[in-house]
This record gives structure tokens, sequence and C-alpha cells, in this order.
């Protein structure tokens, strides 16, 4: 099918960050040698953590399941290499903190682990088939979110999927790895797409790209023109990839407050994860490897690296010609919602979608002692959720708990659109983050205490939770 | 490899240009076309006046911020912008005097002992300006000997164009273009609307300012004028009703933040010029109205808020 016209509905908010991938949209998708030891932690996902599955001195192989949980909600962890297990220890992990994590010797011979082999073709598979071949390959949201996707696609029966975007917006400034995917890889995404709609379902299917990757569009109209999936337009505009930011403007539809994607009928996926899915249906192997743009002014050679899950980030960077003068900050993820890291020790894992290093200049802006609003409404304007987050950094601020509920604080994204057009740098995502965890801890706190007591005496804060 | 001293904040780590310092910047540059028209047209008193109104408002910032042991923030200019609205508030040939209080009403009390840049329940300037008008009377009376206090206003000679508003009375004034462009009376701002008009699409274009409280007071004035038997077009080229929608009532922080709060701000401000101005006393009027409008924005911010996303299907 051709391309689709525009975004169909004007969508508020959102702010025009410079775009900057100038440093590697043109350059292509290079594989590079896994370094000779591994660190893969056993959190990569959200909900539970994998216990691990091997000790101290066993033998794996490339594709090896080293950690895996009971739980639903998770995804298991394979070796990305071939080796030795040198030792299983918490190590620093790029979301912060220490993570018991698996560390691989990699002894350099690739061997895979024999057992493995494509689960199968999807088209004679039924549903639930292909979401366990999902969840055996580990296959988590790739955008960076790193939701099992298994779960995402299994939806309760109440709530029918009539619709499967796939998120091609790629929003966040620097990033190229999803736009160099769609350029090199057209078809095997595009299968991703088609595996993701028969699993949930779904009769439709869009690709929505930012018109800034006018290539991407063409190519992924190229190859869908066989098919009955839509390719559409996207103004570009931060944070145009927010699921229901996406859904809004491709749709019209709402997702309501608290609610997910599915409450409207549709499932959002991102191109890598897409990608993920149809390379494990082609060769078996599962998700032991990722495109990482590693990327900023400071580093040499900025490039989309195809990255062995577990390489540490000074590796990568290696890779990429190291860094043409110390950095002020390394980032995983972009810079509206990356995580900066205290260390590059930390490795790659699989919701890495970039290494960001920025200069001690770049890093240098003022902050403002104190907050300070002057009620200009920016962060109104720039809000795509409709809150004020103005009001609710103040209330994070001063501790009014009951205001933050009454104000839906839940619904904030975490786009950081109002902390980046805020004339007096008012640090308010960030408010608005401990406010949030405050109000998480608060309730756990009452919740427990509830338990404890068999009444609802819970003390300490709001408590109505 | 080098990686000592990584900086570690929470996101997000780029920030726009966007500063109060660039956005008082342009309030500046917008008000340039009719500090020049007054500068033309009042020379060196106008100069006078600008000088001590900016100059006044500058160093009582300093002193009570130094004061207050707070961090001195004469840098994000809004302390001068406040002086230079203060300044073209003022008739010509005004005491010194006068000016300095004014400033310090603006500054100290207003601004800083109301908690600061952001907290002011009111426009500083506009505050500043009302004391002195409503209150120099009394202060001269209370101290006798000192007839500067109330000297100077309505000093100009010859009638205002305000003495001309009132039904069928405006056909006696200046005409429409004169006033547009060239017509001097009242306070050295009200030397040609047009210049006003100006800095005001200036300061739109921008995105300084939004559109819709300017528009709807000059629209509330112009319908409403015609509803009362005044003409709608004098009423709001006259005085200063452009100086007051452009760049008073649109103060950041003592306006509503959200669209309909706006537009009934608007509207009250608009409704209570005409209605001062026509059965009132007309000088100040727009003063008046304006800090009448400032007291409804607390309760106009809680009532409208925006449409949060999700809010209309929310289970």
């Amino acid at each position: 099918m051709s391309i689709a016209s525009r975004l169909r509905v004007r969508v508020r908010g959102g702010v025009h960050p410079p775009g900057s991938k100038d440093f590697t949209a043109a350059k292509p998708i290079r594989e590079i040698e896994a370094p000779s030891l591994l660190t893969i932690p056993m959190r990569q996902h959200l909900g539970a953590p994998c216990v691990p599955r091997v000790k101290k001195g066993d033998e794996v192989a490339m594709g090896m399941v080293i950690g895996d949980c009971e739980s639903f909600v998770s995804a298991p962890i394979h070796s990305s290499v071939s080796g030795k297990v040198a030792q299983v220890a918490p190590q620093p992990h790029p979301a912060g903190g220490e993570i018991l994590a698996v560390i691989v010797e990699n002894d350099g011979e690739y061997r895979s682990d024999p057992s493995l082999s494509p689960p199968g073709s999807w088209e004679d598979m039924n549903g639930n088939a292909i979401r366990e071949a999902i969840r055996a390959a580990g296959i988590v949201g790739l955008g960076g979110a790193a939701f099992p996707t298994h779960v995402k696609l299994n939806p309760p029966r109440e709530y029918p999927i009539d619709t499967v975007i796939l998120n091609g917006a790629e929003c966040e400034p620097f990033l190229t790895s999803d736009y160099r995917l769609m350029l090199e890889q057209p078809d095997v995404v595009l299968e991703g797409l088609l595996i993701i709609m028969r699993v949930v379902g779904a009769a439709r299917g869009i690709i929505a790209i930012e018109d800034n990757k006018p290539q991407a569009l063409k190519k992924m109209a190229a190859a869908s023109k066989d098919t009955d999936i839509e390719v559409s337009h996207l103004r570009t505009r931060y944070p145009q990839g927010a699921e229901k930011v996406l859904i809004t403007g491709l749709l019209g539809r709402e997702v309501p407050s608290g609610g997910l994607p599915m409450h409207v009928g549709v499932v959002v996926n991102n191109v890598g994860t897409a990608f993920a899915i149809a390379t494990y249906f082609s060769t078996g192997m599962p998700l032991i490897k990722r495109v990482v743009t590693v990327t900023g002014s400071i580093v040499r050679e900025p490039s989309n690296l195809m990255v062995p899950l577990g390489t540490s980030f000074a590796h990568a960077i290696e890779a990429c010609g190291g860094f043409t003068e110390p950095p002020g900050k390394v980032l995983m993820g972009g810079p509206m919602m990356g995580l900066a890291q205290y260390t590059l020790d930390v490795p790659v894992i699989k919701g890495t979608s970039g290494i960001l290093a920025l200069s001690h200049k770049e890093t240098d802006y003022a902050e403002p002692s104190e907050p300070v609003c002057i009620r200009c409404g920016r962060c109104v304007e720039a809000c795509p959720m409709g809150l004020i987050p103005t009001y609710l950094a103040s209330y994070a601020y001063n501790e009014k708990w009951d205001e933050l509920r009454r104000l839906d604080i839940a619904d904030c994204i975490e786009c950081g659109c109002c902390n980046y057009t805020c004339p007096t740098k008012n640090p308010m995502v960030q408010l608005i983050k401990m406010g949030k965890a405050e109000l998480a801890r608060l309730r756990d706190r009452s919740e427990k205490g509830r338990e404890a007591s068999g009444s609802a005496e819970a003390k300490g804060g709001g408590g109505d939770g | 490899m080098a990686t000592d001293n990584l900086v570690q904040t929470p996101p997000p780590h780029l920030r726009s240009k966007e500063q109060t310092a660039v956005a008082m910047r342009d309030v500046l540059i917008a008000l340039a076309p009719v500090t020049i028209a007054a500068l033309v047209a009042f020379t060196y008193n106008a100069l006078f006046v600008i000088a001590v109104c900016v100059g006044s408002c500058m160093f009582f910032e300093w002193a009570v911020r130094k004061l207050r042991k707070k961090k001195v923030t004469l840098r994000d200019g809004s302390a001068a912008v406040t002086g230079l609205l203060l300044a073209l508030l003022m008739p010509a040939q005004i005491h010194w005097l006068n000016m300095i209080i004014a400033s310090f009403i603006a500054i100290v009390v207003i601004k800083e002992l109301m908690g600061g840049l952001g907290r002011n329940i009111f426009n500083p300037a506009l505050f500043g300006y009302v004391f002195i008008i409503t209150c120099s009377g009394i202060l001269a009376s209370w101290t006798g000997h000192l007839g500067f206090l109330s000297a100077g206003f309505d000093g100009v000679t010859g009638a205002t164009p305000l003495a001309f508003i009132g039904p069928g009375l405006e056909s006696m004034g200046p005409s429409y273009g004169s006033l547009l462009f060239a017509n001097y009376g009242g306070a050295i701002s009200e030397v040609g609307a047009f210049w006003v008009l100006l800095g005001g699409a200036y300061l739109i274009y921008r995105k300084v300012i939004g559109w819709v409280i300017p528009t709807t007071i000059l629209a509330t004035v112009f319908v409403l004028s015609y509803i009362v038997g005044s003409d709608g077009l004098y009423q709001i080229l006259a005085g200063g009703v452009m100086l007051g929608a452009f760049f008073m009532a649109t103060d950041w922080v003592s306006s509503p933040m959200f669209t309909w709060g706006q537009v009934i701000f608007g509207l009250i401000i608009g409704v209570c010029i005409v209605l001062i101005r026509v059965f009132g006393a007309p000088t100040g009027a727009v003063a008046y109205s304006i800090i009448i409008g400032n007291c409804f924005v607390p309760l106009l911010d809680k009532v409208f808020k925006p449409k949060r996303f999700g809010e209309v299907v929310a289970a």
C-alpha cells in the first residue's frame, strides 16, 4: 500500500529539540567483535528478574539460557557468546545500582547451542505457540522500556485488538538504530509486524515513521506494497513515539487515563522488537545482540553497531574510536529520557537503544538554586498528557501528596518536555518522578500496615492509596 | 579511557534556549518603538522619567535581594522591564520622588515581599503606578509643604484624549489617525497606539505572549463601548488600552495560565475598562481594571484546567 496521508489528528504538546541524527543516520549497521568478558545482568526487562541457571565454571554455548524466571512478566536471558562462566555476582547496571549478573569468559569460538532451531513457520502456528516462541527467544520491547513482548501480545479476551502499530518514530534526538533497521532490513521488520498481527489477531497494521526520515518511509512503503500494511507519516516532534501520543495521532483514539493501549484495541511495538521476532523465526537464535547507536559530538566515529548483549559501554565506545575529549556525561538512551552513567563498565542490555556521550560543555546548563515558576505556561503547552507540570513539581517539592493524586501525577510519561522548554529551567520532571516514587512508597507502606495490623490504620501520608 | 568525573543527573539532558532573560530581552525590544516615540515626543523629559524609573527599580531589586540574602537576579532583566513599563505609564513632567515611591512599591512591596519573581499576584509596575495616582493627593495633604507629590499629574497642558470619552464626546477629541501615530497626552507612552501595537505583534510572533488575552481585552472594549453608546475604536486607541492589553495584562506571573481562564480574564478587564472610563474617572482606568483582573487569576486557574489526556473516556 502506498504511503498514507500525514497525521490525521493533531496531537497537543511536545517540543522540537534539535534532531542531531546526522552523526549516524548514514552509517550502516556494523557487527562488532564481542569482548573477552561479557557481563550479562539478570534484569534486562520490566517485571521479575531472572534467576541464574548457571554457576561459576559452567560451560555455556551461544544462545543458551543462563537466566530464567517462573513469573509470567519476565523473559529468559541467554548467553551472547560461547565460553565459561567466570563469576555470578552483582555488577553495576546501566539502570542504576548493582544487579546480579553472569560474567561469561568469551572463548572466541561462537559455538551455538545445538538445541537451538527455528520454531517453525509462524504462518502455521497459533497465537499461543508464537507467544511461547517469543518468550523463549527472550524478546522484550527494544525501544527502551523492555517490557516482555509475550505479555504485551497477550491482552485479556475482553480487549480485542484491531490494530498493531509498528513504532518507527524514533523521536529521541541522536538515535538512529530503528532508522537503520528500516533502511537495511525492511523485509525482516515487515515480517515481524505480520507475526505480531497474527498473534493478537489484528487485521490492520500501521508502520509509523516521522517525516524527517523520508528514506525509511520509502523503503518500508516499497517493502509493504503487496500487503495491506499502511505506512504513515508523523509530524516530527518529541515525544511522537510515546505510545499514547502515537495512537492518538494515527487513530484519533485516546487511551484512558491510567489505561493501556489495549484498552482502545491497539498494540504498539517497536521496529527493533519486530526485527528481533522475525529474526528468531528465521534463524532460531534468541535475542543475544541488538543495534546500538553510539553517538555524540565527542565520539570519534559515531556508528550504529550490532552489539552482543553484555558488552561493556567502554568496549562499544572503543569500537567507535573512543572519545576525542573526556566526556561530561555518558547516557544510555537519548538525551531526553536517557540515563546518565557513572561508569563505562556497565553492559549493553536489551533496552540499550543508544549510548550517547556529551561533552562537559554540552552538559553545562544553568540550573536554578530553587524551583522558580514564572507561570508562563510553556510546560502546560508542552505536556502531551495535558497535565500541569509546574503544579505537580511544586506540590512534589512541598510534599502535598493528596494534591498530586488529584492532578493525576500517575499519568506523567516522564518525557521531559516540561523541563526542556521551561524558561527558568525548573527541574519539573525530576520533582514529578520524586513525587511518584514517594507516592508509591507511601502506598506500599500503607498496604503493609494494613496487612500487619489487620486494619486500615496505615500511618504516614495520605494513605488512601 | 578517561572517564573520571562523569556527571550524573536525571534526564532530560537537553534544555531549550528559552530563558527568562531572553523573554525579557524580547519585551525590551518590543517596547523599543513606543519608547523611541516617547523620546521623540518628550525628549529629555522622557529620558529623565525612564532613567529614574529603570534605575530605581533595578536599585531596589538589588538592595532587597541583598537584604534578603538571596542571589541578585538583575540579569534576568525583569526589574529593568518593570522599570521601563513603569516609566511608560508616567506623565512627562512628574516629580522624581513620585517615581521612586512607585518603584519602591512595585519592586519591594509587590514583587519581592510577595516572594520574588513568579510569586507576585499583581503586576508590579501597574501597582506602583496605581499607588501613586491614588495616594499622591493624600500624601500631599498629609505632608502639606511637599507639594511635589501631587504636582505633575495631568500636568500636560490641555486635555488628554481621555477627557473626550463618553457618549458623543469622542468626535470632539483627536482623530483616529493622530491617536494611532502621534497624539501626545497623558503618559509618555501615549504617543500613538501604533507603536505599542507593533511591539505587541512582535511579542506574539516571538511567542513570548499569547494572542488570547490582548485580543479578548481589545474586542471586549471595542464591542462594549458601542453598547454603552461610546466610540469603540476611539476607546481602544486612546489612553493606555494597547499598552495594558499587550504588555501589562499578559504578564506571565499575574495572568491565568490556561486558555479559558485567559478569555474570562480578558473579558473582566475589558468590561472594567469601559465601565470605569465611561461611568467613572478615565485616568488609570486600564491600570485599575488589570489589577482587578489580577485578583481573579488564582480562581481562574483553579476552575479552568486544561483537558487531561484520556480524561473524557476515563473509566
